[in-house]
Order: C-alpha cells, then sequence, then structure tokens
C-alpha cells in the first residue's frame, strides 16, 4: 500500500460519496423533513473533507468545510431545507466533484474555478444567515482583566522547568505519564527528572489504578511554551501543570510585548500572543484565579468564561443507518484489474478441469472420475464465485439518472418523474460500464420527444406530471432494461412516410408494427425531428443500437399511440463464460449458449423433406424456421447420418439448428474472436475444448435472423411458385 | 515488540493514510469500518491504542468506545477520537464515554503520529 | 499473571511473570503484599516481567515504601529489559537502592 494508492482509494471513495449525496439531495427535494437523510448527508461532506486533509487538499477541504457549516445547521433545524437550498447544494456537490477531479487528473486551479467556489461559499453563507460560523474555535470575551507582577519567579538556569502533579484517574483512562515524559524528551533534552511519590497513601488506602505521581522536570529544548504544554494536552484537565522559562526567554517576551500595539486592557492576550502564557493557562486564569508562573513574574488573570452554547441535536444519536450504507461497509475494495486476471485465471482453470475430466472419463478409472466430477463441480462454484464479484446492481447506473431527468425536464419546462424498479438486477460490470451511454440516449429521448407538453397532456386527459420508467429484470439469461415513458407513443403512419421518403422501405405493407418501430433505429432516420420522440441532439438512435448489439445485445420497441414508448434493450448478463452445449456438425464442434436452447428433437425423413421443401420445420404443429449449420458454414462431409435439432429461442423469436451430434452441456470461455473474423457471421467467439481442439461459439441472434430470412425467402419462392 | 493500533473510520482512504504512516512509525495496525467491525476485530487482540472517528454508519465511535470499554481486556486501552471543529458537545460526550485524547480533522499524518506518541511512546 | 513465591530461611522471593500493568495491579497488589507479611527479608524478582507501566511502577514504589513501614528491606532482583526501562527514566534506581546491571 502505498500513498498513490491511497490517494486513488480517496477518489474512488468521493466518487461514490458525491453519488450519494446527490441521491440524498434528489431525496430531499422531494422528502424534505428526514433527519437521516441530512445526517447521512452531512456524513458524506465529513468525510470528504477529513480524508481530503490527509492528502493536503486544502482547496477541497475548504470548500467543504462552508458545506459542512451549512449542513450542521441543517441537522441543527437552524435552516430549513427550501428547494433553493437543495439547487444550491447540488452545484456545490458538482463543485466538489470538479474539484476533486481536478486533483485526480493533477491540474492547476485557474482564478475563474476558484471564483466559481468562492461565489457558491459566499451563497451559503447567505443561507446560514446570522449564526456564527461553526468552524471558528471560541475565544472567550473578554471583560476586565487585572495583571499583578510580584517579584522574580525562581527560574533555574537556562532550561525550562516543569512542574507536574497527576490526577488520579489519568491511568484508568489510558494515559500513561511515563508516555508524555518520554515525548517531552523527544522536544530537547531532559536534564533532570526527579520523580514525587509523597502524594501516595498507605496500605489499604491506597488504590492501586491511581495515579499519585507528580514530576520536576527540567528541560533543556528550543520549543516554545504553547509546544511543551501541549505534550499534555490530553491530560491538561487531569493535571497540574506549570511550565517556568528559561531565563534567557524572559527578556525576549518583555521585548515582543513592548513591541505589540495591543492596549492594556488587552493584557491577557498580549501574554498569549507573546508566548510568555498559553491561551489555555489564559482559560485556566480566566476561570479559576490560578496563578501562571509567567516571564514578568507571577500573573494572577481573572476572568469568567463564556460556554459556547451546546449544539443540542448534535447529541442526537444515530438512528439505524440505510442498508445500503451498511452493505458499502462490509465492501472490499478490489482494483478491478486484479478481479479480471482473476476471471482469466478461473477461465483457463474451466478449460483445464474439462480436458482432466475427459481423460478422466476415458481411463475408465472410478475413483478418478469421482475425483475429477468433485474438482469440476468444485470449479463451477468458483466460476460462479468469481463472476458474481464482477456483478453489480444497475440500481447505481439507474439512480443516476434521478438527476438528469431532474435537470432536463427544468429545461424543457415538463414535470417528469422517474420511476425505477428492478434497480437490485445483477450484470456484469463490463457491461454496465458501456450501458450508460445508449440508457442517457433514451432517456433524453423520451424526455425531449416522447413526453408531451403541460398542455398537451391535460388537453389529453392525462395527468400533468409525465412519468419515465426504468425497469430491470433477467430473463433466460439475459438481463432487460426497459426506458419507459407514458408520452404521446409512436406514430406508425408518420414513421412509414418518414422511411419510405428517405428510401429506407418500399412500402409499410405486411410490416408488423415493432417492424415499423424498428426504422427508427435505421442510420438514415435519425434527423427526423417532430415525427417520433427522436432527440434533436445530433446522435441518433443507430448509434445506440450499434453500441447494443456490440455488446451482444439488441433492442426492440413496444409502443402505443397516445399511451407511450417501452424501449426494451436486452443484454447478456456477461461477457466472459458461458455454460454452453456441445454440438458436433461433420468434424467440426460448436457451442451454443445453454440459456438459449429450448429443446433438442430428432430430425426425422420427413421433417427433412419437409423442410427442404418449405423453408421451415414442424415442431408440434408449430412454424420453426432453421438453418442448416453444415450449409451455413459450408462443411463437408456432413449431413449423411441422423441429424438432430437444437431448439433455440432469442427474444421472442425461436429457430432450429440441424447438427450431427449432440455432444451435451459444456461450461465454456469466451475467447474472442481475432479481427480476421470478426465479420464471420454467425459465429461470436471461440473456445478450446478439453481435448485441445477448437470448438466456434454460435452467435445464436445471427443464426436466429438467417433462420426467419430463410424462411421468408423460401415463402416468397413458394409464393411466387404457386 | 510492535505495539498494536486500531483504527476505526467509515473512511477507506483515511485508514489506508493513517495506516501507512503508523506502520512506517513502526506500529501494527488494524483497520475497521465503523463501530461493530471494530468490536468484533478487537477480540483476543491485545491493543495499545484505539483512534476512532466519531460519526460512523453501524455503529458511532462514542457508542463504541463505550461498549469496548465494557470489555475486561480494553478497560484501560487509551483512545483518540477523531473530532472536527466546532464539535466540541461531541468530544465531551467522547471524553465522558473514555476517549481522552483528539485529534481534530482534517488533519495531517505527521499530527496524527505526533498524538500517538504522547499516549503509548 | 501469576507470581511464584519461594521461601528460604527469613527471606521470600517473589517473582511476578508477565505483564504488571494497570489491568493487573489491582490483584498483584493483594498478592504481593500477603506474599511479603511473613518474612523480614523480600526479594521482588522481575526477570519475568515483560511489561511494565506507570501502574505496575507505582505498586512497586508503595511496595518499597510498605516494607519500610513495617520495618522489613525489600530489594528489586534480576531486572527484566522492560523494568529498567521505567525505572531508568523515572531517575528512581536511587530510591530503590537496589545494584542494577547497566545493559546500556
Amino acid at each position: 500500500m502505498s500513498m498513490e494508492q491511497a490517494l486513488q482509494t480517496f477518489f474512488e471513495e468521493c466518487r461514490e460519496l458525491l453519488q450519494q449525496m446527490e441521491d440524498i439531495l434528489l431525496q430531499l427535494e422531494r422528502v424534505p423533513d428526514d433527519p437521516e437523510a441530512v445526517n447521512a448527508m452531512f456524513r458524506a461532506a465529513h468525510t470528504i473533507k477529513g480524508s481530503a486533509g490527509l492528502f493536503g487538499l486544502d482547496d477541497i477541504v475548504a470548500f467543504t468545510h462552508t458545506v459542512e457549516n451549512l449542513l450542521d445547521m441543517v441537522r441543527d433545524g437552524k435552516v430549513g431545507i427550501t428547494s433553493a437550498l437543495v439547487a444550491e447544494l447540488l452545484l456545490c456537490r458538482d463543485h466538489i466533484g470538479d474539484l476533486v477531479e481536478h486533483a485526480a487528473s493533477g491540474g492547476e486551479i485557474n482564478a475563474e474555478f476558484r471564483n466559481q467556489g468562492d461565489m457558491l461559499s459566499a451563497r451559503l453563507r447567505e443561507f446560514m444567515g446570522e449564526a456564527p460560523e461553526l468552524g471558528n474555535p471560541q475565544v472567550p470575551a473578554e471583560r476586565a482583566t487585572m495583571v499583578e507582577a510580584s517579584g522574580g519567579g525562581k527560574v533555574d538556569g537556562d532550561t525550562w522547568h516543569i512542574s507536574l502533579r497527576f490526577g488520579k484517574d489519568v491511568l484508568r483512562n489510558g494515559m500513561d505519564p511515563l508516555s508524555f515524559i518520554r515525548y517531552l524528551a523527544t522536544l530537547g533534552e531532559v536534564v533532570s527528572i526527579h520523580t514525587l511519590v509523597d502524594a501516595m497513601p498507605d496500605g489499604d488506602s491506597m488504590d492501586p489504578e491511581s495515579c499519585y505521581l507528580g514530576f520536576e522536570i527540567d528541560l533543556r529544548s528550543d520549543a516554545d511554551k504553547k509546544t511543551i504544554e501541549d505534550v499534555f494536552e490530553f491530560v491538561r484537565d487531569d493535571c497540574q501543570l506549570h511550565i517556568l522559562p528559561p531565563r534567557s526567554k524572559i527578556s525576549e517576551f518583555m521585548d515582543l510585548i513592548r513591541r505589540l500595539p495591543e492596549e492594556d486592557a488587552m493584557l491577557g492576550e498580549i501574554l498569549v500572543k507573546s508566548g510568555a502564557i498559553t491561551q489555555k493557562e489564559l482559560e485556566e486564569g480566566l476561570s479559576a484565579q490560578w496563578d501562571v508562573d509567567a516571564p514578568l513574574g507571577e500573573i494572577l488573570v481573572e476572568k469568567e468564561t463564556v460556554q459556547q452554547p451546546v449544539v443540542e441535536a448534535a447529541l442526537e444519536k444515530q438512528k439505524q443507518i440505510k442498508e445500503s450504507r451498511v452493505q458499502e461497509a462490509k465492501f472490499v475494495r478490489v482494483h478491478a484489474d486484479k478481479l479480471d486476471s482473476l476471471i482469466n485465471m478461473v477461465g483457463e482453470l474451466v478449460i483445464a478441469g474439462a480436458s482432466a475430466g475427459l481423460l478422466a472419463q476415458r481411463s475408465k478409472d472410478g475413483p478418478l472420475q469421482e475425483a475429477t466430477s468433485i474438482v469440476s463441480s468444485l470449479v463451477e462454484e468458483i466460476r460462479d464465485g468469481a463472476l458474481k464479484l464482477r456483478m453489480v446492481e444497475i440500481g447505481e447506473t439507474f439512480s443516476r439518472f434521478q438527476r438528469v431527468v431532474r435537470d432536463v425536464s427544468k429545461e424543457l419546462g415538463k414535470n417528469i418523474g422517474l420511476e425505477i424498479s428492478g434497480a437490485e438486477t445483477e450484470l456484469d460490470k463490463t457491461v454496465v460500464e458501456k450501458i450508460g451511454d445508449p440508457l442517457m440516449h433514451l432517456v433524453r429521448n423520451s424526455m425531449d420527444h416522447g413526453i408531451e407538453s403541460r398542455e398537451l397532456r391535460l388537453q389529453r386527459g392525462k395527468s400533468e406530471c409525465g412519468q419515465l420508467r426504468l425497469n430491470a429484470y433477467h430473463d433466460s439469461g439475459s438481463i432487460v432494461i426497459e426506458v419507459g415513458d407514458d408520452g404521446g407513443g409512436l406514430n406508425r403512419e408518420k414513421i412509414l412516410n418518414k422511411a419510405i421518403e428517405r428510401g429506407l422501405i418500399q412500402s409499410g405493407q405486411g410490416m408488423s408494427d415493432s417492424d415499423v418501430f424498428k426504422l427508427i433505429f435505421e442510420p438514415g432516420f435519425s434527423t427526423a425531428d417532430q415525427v417520433t420522440n427522436l432527440s434533436g441532439r445530433g446522435v441518433g438512435m443507430d448509434v445506440v443500437k450499434r453500441n447494443i448489439e456490440a455488446l451482444r445485445g439488441t433492442v426492440e420497441i413496444d409502443s402505443a399511440e397516445g399511451k407511450g414508448t417501452t424501449t426494451r434493450i436486452r443484454l447478456p448478463l456477461t461477457l466472459a463464460i458461458i455454460d454452453g452445449f456441445l454440438v458436433g456438425v461433420g468434424e467440426s464442434f460448436f457451442v451454443v449458449p445453454l440459456d438459449m436452447v429450448q429443446e433438442c428433437v430428432e430430425l426425422s425423413e420427413e421433417d427433412r423433406r419437409n423442410g427442404k421443401e418449405h423453408g421451415f420445420l414442424n415442431l408440434r404443429g408449430e412454424v420453426l424456421p432453421y438453418v442448416r449449420l453444415c450449409e451455413q458454414f459450408e462443411i463437408s462431409g456432413a449431413g449423411s447420418r441422423r441429424e438432430s435439432v437444437v431448439v433455440v429461442q432469442y427474444g421472442n423469436q425461436k429457430a432450429g439448428m440441424v447438427v450431427d451430434d449432440l455432444l451435451g452441456e459444456f461450461q465454456t470461455v469466451i475467447k474472442p474472436m481475432g479481427q480476421v473474423f470478426r465479420n464471420l457471421k454467425g459465429i461470436s467467439g471461440s473456445t478450446i475444448l478439453g481435448s485441445g481442439e477448437v470448438a466456434l461459439i454460435l452467435d445464436v441472434q445471427a443464426l436466429v435472423q438467417v433462420a426467419a430470412s430463410n424462411e421468408a425467402k423460401s415463402l416468397a419462392r413458394v409464393s411466387v411458385q404457386g | 515488540m510492535s505495539k498494536t493500533i486500531l483504527v476505526v473510520d467509515d473512511s477507506a482512504s483515511l485508514r489506508q493514510v493513517v495506516g501507512i504512516a503508523l506502520k512506517g512509525a513502526g506500529y501494527t495496525v488494524i483497520e475497521a469500518c465503523d463501530g461493530v467491525d471494530a468490536l468484533s476485530k478487537i477480540k483476543g487482540q491485545k491493543i495499545n491504542l484505539v483512534i476512532s472517528d466519531v460519526n460512523m454508519p453501524n455503529m458511532d465511535g462514542i457508542t463504541f468506545v463505550r461498549e469496548m470499554k465494557k470489555l475486561p481486556e480494553f478497560k484501560f486501552t487509551p483512545v483518540i477520537m477523531l473530532t472536527t471543529e466546532g464539535q466540541e458537545s461531541k468530544k465531551q460526550e467522547g471524553q465522558a464515554a473514555g476517549a481522552k485524547a483528539w485529534v481534530v480533522k482534517p488533519f495531517q499524518p505527521p499530527q496524527m503520529l505526533a498524538a500517538v506518541s504522547k499516549l503509548i511512546m | 499473571m501469576t507470581v511464584l513465591i519461594e521461601r528460604e530461611r527469613n527471606l521470600v522471593r517473589l517473582s511476578p511473570e508477565g505483564e504488571l500493568t494497570i489491568y493487573h495491579v489491582a490483584e498483584l497488589k493483594a498478592e504481593l503484599l500477603s506474599g511479603m507479611q511473613d518474612d523480614p527479608e523480600v526479594e521482588i524478582k522481575l526477570s519475568a516481567v515483560s511489561e511494565m507501566d506507570t501502574a505496575g511502577f507505582q505498586l512497586l514504589v508503595f511496595l518499597k515504601r510498605e516494607a519500610i513501614r513495617s520495618g522489613k528491606t525489600l530489594r528489586l532482583v534480576a531486572h527484566s529489559q522492560a523494568t529498567l526501562e521505567v525505572i531508568d527514566s523515572y531517575n528512581m534506581a536511587s530510591y530503590f537502592g537496589d545494584p542494577v546491571v547497566i545493559t546500556r
């Protein structure tokens, strides 16, 4: 662990805390009266400030300090939560974020940026109104000070003399005088130390856990009085301490005092400033008429102290913490690279395990087979566990949109609420990282063009407040993410007209609604403006589609005119390892992702004939488009033997794949295809079998499309012929 | 024999920095992220000093110190509270619970080391 | 924390083992006091004391004083490094008046 790593941890921590602050602020905007939320917000600011201080990030400390003070007053009920305050705090939160990112990138803070921070701070202080700034240490107000000098103190040579009497409870409080004295020795040289034990009672009345010791110490040191006094700061209330300065210091103090501009009435202060007495000594003098052996002699200061009113809300016990915070506290931070390399290793392990299993099977050695089967089931668990490590809930990604929806709806002058469901749905971190942009685009689209203006909504008899929905759930090995709105919906006719005008299609006849809606993902379509709910922001929906397809996902649209639109993204849970179903075609091996396999059936001679004729198979009376892998991949020497059909499903489309051999379930690690094979249709990756042979992983989505178009072609052929 | 210090704070980066400083000074460091975690981690350990934040989720620092001091083997263990300016009442509450020393946040590692040295040198 | 008690003619040798710290001083006070009750000469052997704090040191001072009060002689012998350091820091070797092997 190095400071550099700790600093990275800090930045990461800040980002999380800032996200938390944002969530809380947005929540406060809706439910202003939530003391726990305010407390959590305070805690977040407090943590950022505290840690920033450790790294000497003074700009962050200074700015966060003001925010923290304000939050403290909010916590105490001295400042009420208004939407103006929340808006201001959101800006502050962003500013902290900018400061953090600045620090992270090592950038210089320019004047404009600093100015921005100063303006925010100034506005925060306005919110704080008349109330005193909590950050300033309280200096007791002076009323009357009387100083009296009486003959020279007994000061010995050129050493400080420290006279110490410890209170009885010092040891019980875990303080050891020995430690203070050893620390004192680091300030200079302890010339002499005399331990006094006279205060200790005899026999039974001596309590061995009480402290009865006193010390007279001579210290030769260049340190000032305050530094020496500070050695004992933690026992200061539990001991009597007199510090006599060396003789040479006395004239120094006198000189200093003469040169100070203050008037006599402020003498107590003057003594502190000159270093002749410390603030603490002054305070003690103020409260208890205590004799101070100062360089000028014995000083008696009499003063009343004014206690700062105790902030009563600070006493308030911490209530139940939010569950997410509890969980966060149990997290271990791991670098993503380490996780990736672990998952890679597990991938290798899976392959090696499969290889061992295969060998064991061939050996016909019972105990060996048993042992390898135990190993492989453990490997399976490790694989699942390793992958789970990289699984994150989508909720964090979703909740970021709270802010987007809030900001954009203000910008658009629409009233739009965001409803999140399925936030706990998990998916691979690598997928999550890439889904943010497409989601952002869809959300903005819905807000810009999906949800109608307030007037129009009222006119249509809808509630004034538009609803945006983000939803996620698992469905047969995929995660489905929905972005829905209750806006105007898509207009089929207008889309068709536009598509025809742009030359994308000839006519809309026979096209299903979902096919029509899919047109808006076509590249030439994005510049359309009022027709559909397309964002006019330059980036088209085709980019959204491309991004999603790059993740082996699909996107589809449901829409009802006047009622709203739902865009559904379907993505694989992970990009690394899949449970596969191994099949053989000729001499080649293929892997079908197991989640997509519905069933396996034998291909009868009759089926084969009918299939050739009609372009589809008959699956218990159901039309099943199919594809013959030997034809698709031009594999010779296949198809002579008995064949089988693997029925797969992608989305709500089913298709059959005709293969020679069904070889059973098989766990596999996806190795991406090299650049050369990138465009090979129907193959999404490769893997190595235990025997060392290569198996290709089928891109079921692409093959289902091939099957469907085969069917359409032969149907067309049939109709032409017919 | 190196002395053992327990660092309790919900900020991982703070624990790391304090940890680096303390280890650099030759101490053994145990980290905990809140009071509950801390109570579970001190079991069976010999702890020479505790450094604890006040404001933490799950179990705050003051409750933690109070609970820890109930255990006979930690009855006299010194505690440094991490307080904030303006939290005078928290400091007093902490002292009443048995945390007699404090360091004001934000602090730099040398300040922390000085406070530690005063207590367990 | 245990105390080994050995008796010779007129002499008792008390050897506390382990930590001579605030956690144990209450029980040690009772044990050591009763151990030194019957004999005019008391030796406290410190070789097995692994750790000593101010409370432990204070207890030694107390025992020394109790011994003097009841007309006994008390010697600290075989100081361990841990005990030597404390007594040294407090500049109290002469108070106990024992021959101390200077190790540094």
